[in-house]
């Protein structure tokens, strides 16, 4: 079935008809889920994240004054479902040791040597998403995979353009260094 | 500088891949909507609570305003006092009866007292009808 557009099953769902909010929720349930898993770093708690986010978008969907898009003000909740709960539950800082060393570990899993190198950044990207902060976790999130634009950002996280820009430019930096070390750390382990 | 150069430009997208999005896990859609389904209830039923609680005070209110006027309403015999209804009620002659009770039931109450009675009486009347308006969708 065609994708109606949100406002079409919003006007729904304030009509009455619950059921309308499964689209909804079909629609938008991936990147809610990985906004949310991108900044606890933990399924299980990303999806219950998600799942609370999207209870609370319908319970205050009456209040959806439809200035910003849907998308937008529903990321704005799992923003920030997603960091308070990381803030309650305060992760363990990760040593440059709980990486994984032996590039030989990727091959294994993998049938060929372009998906293991694959698997290998991303694993070296997910690591060093765990060292930095939750609020930066986002950042990187919803710029680099989500794809969106400083504007939306700052509609998502309430944080000002121009400090989006600043903030951007030193997670990168610390998220290159964090790299860089895991590399040298490979190159030692196999020298 | 174009999107392709400033992507070229940034190291960091050399590790990310966009692509690799995470899919909801199964059933989430429909975990959520259970959720979805009990919270329209609960809605619903509140909404259907409030609607009835409004019965009983209503009916309680005109039943007041009953008992009122009809202590007022007699006692209302100024000149500046002519709100249509009033001068209408006081032309159609009609006055409330004095029933007294305390030959009957050997007891000293107050004749206003009768009023109330009659007005407690009439509240049942007044619930039913106030029932059926409220619950006419179902």
């Amino acid at each position: 079935m065609d994708y109606k557009g949100d406002i079409f099953y919003i006007e729904q769902i304030l009509a009455g008809n619950s059921n309308a909010f499964r689209y909804i929720v079909d629609r938008h349930k991936d990147k809610s889920y990985n906004l949310a898993l991108r900044i606890c770093g933990n399924h299980e708690e990303a999806e219950e994240i998600a799942q609370d986010s999207f209870l609370k978008a319908y319970r205050s969907l009456k209040s959806f004054k439809m200035r910003s898009s849907f998308a937008t003000w529903l990321y704005r909740i799992v923003y920030n479902s997603a960091i308070s709960s990381v803030r309650i539950k305060k992760k363990k800082i990760l040593s440059l040791e709980d990486f994984p060393a032996d590039a030989t570990d990727f091959i294994r899993s993998n049938s060929t040597e372009e998906e293991a190198e694959r698997e290998y950044r991303n694993s070296l990207i997910n690591f060093a998403l765990q060292k930095i902060n939750e609020e930066e976790r986002a950042l990187i999130s919803l710029y680099y995979y989500e794809e969106m634009s400083t504007e939306e950002i700052s509609d998502i996280t309430g944080i000002s353009k121009s400090n989006i820009k600043v903030k951007l430019f030193r997670t990168r930096q610390k998220m290159l260094e964090i790299i860089e070390k895991v590399e040298k750390k490979k190159l030692i382990y196999y020298e | 500088m174009n999107k392709q150069e400033s992507y070229k430009k940034d190291p960091l997208r050399h590790y990310i891949n966009p692509e690799s999005i995470e899919r909801a896990p199964e059933g989430f859609t429909e975990r959520l909507m259970i959720n979805i389904k009990a919270e329209a209830l609960s809605q619903n039923s509140s909404v259907k609570l409030a609607k009835t609680s409004l019965v009983p005070f209503i009916s309680t209110a005109v039943i007041l305003i009953l008992v009122i006027a009809a202590f007022l309403i007699p006692g209302i015999q100024s000149e500046a006092f002519t709100l249509p209804g009033v001068e209408f009620l006081n032309n159609i002659k009609i006055s409330l009866p004095v029933i007294d009770i305390t030959n009957i039931f050997k007891l000293q109450l107050p004749v206003t007292l009768i009023y109330v009675l009659i007005g407690i009486l009439i509240l049942p009347l007044f619930d039913r009808v106030l029932d059926l308006f409220f619950h006419r969708e179902k």
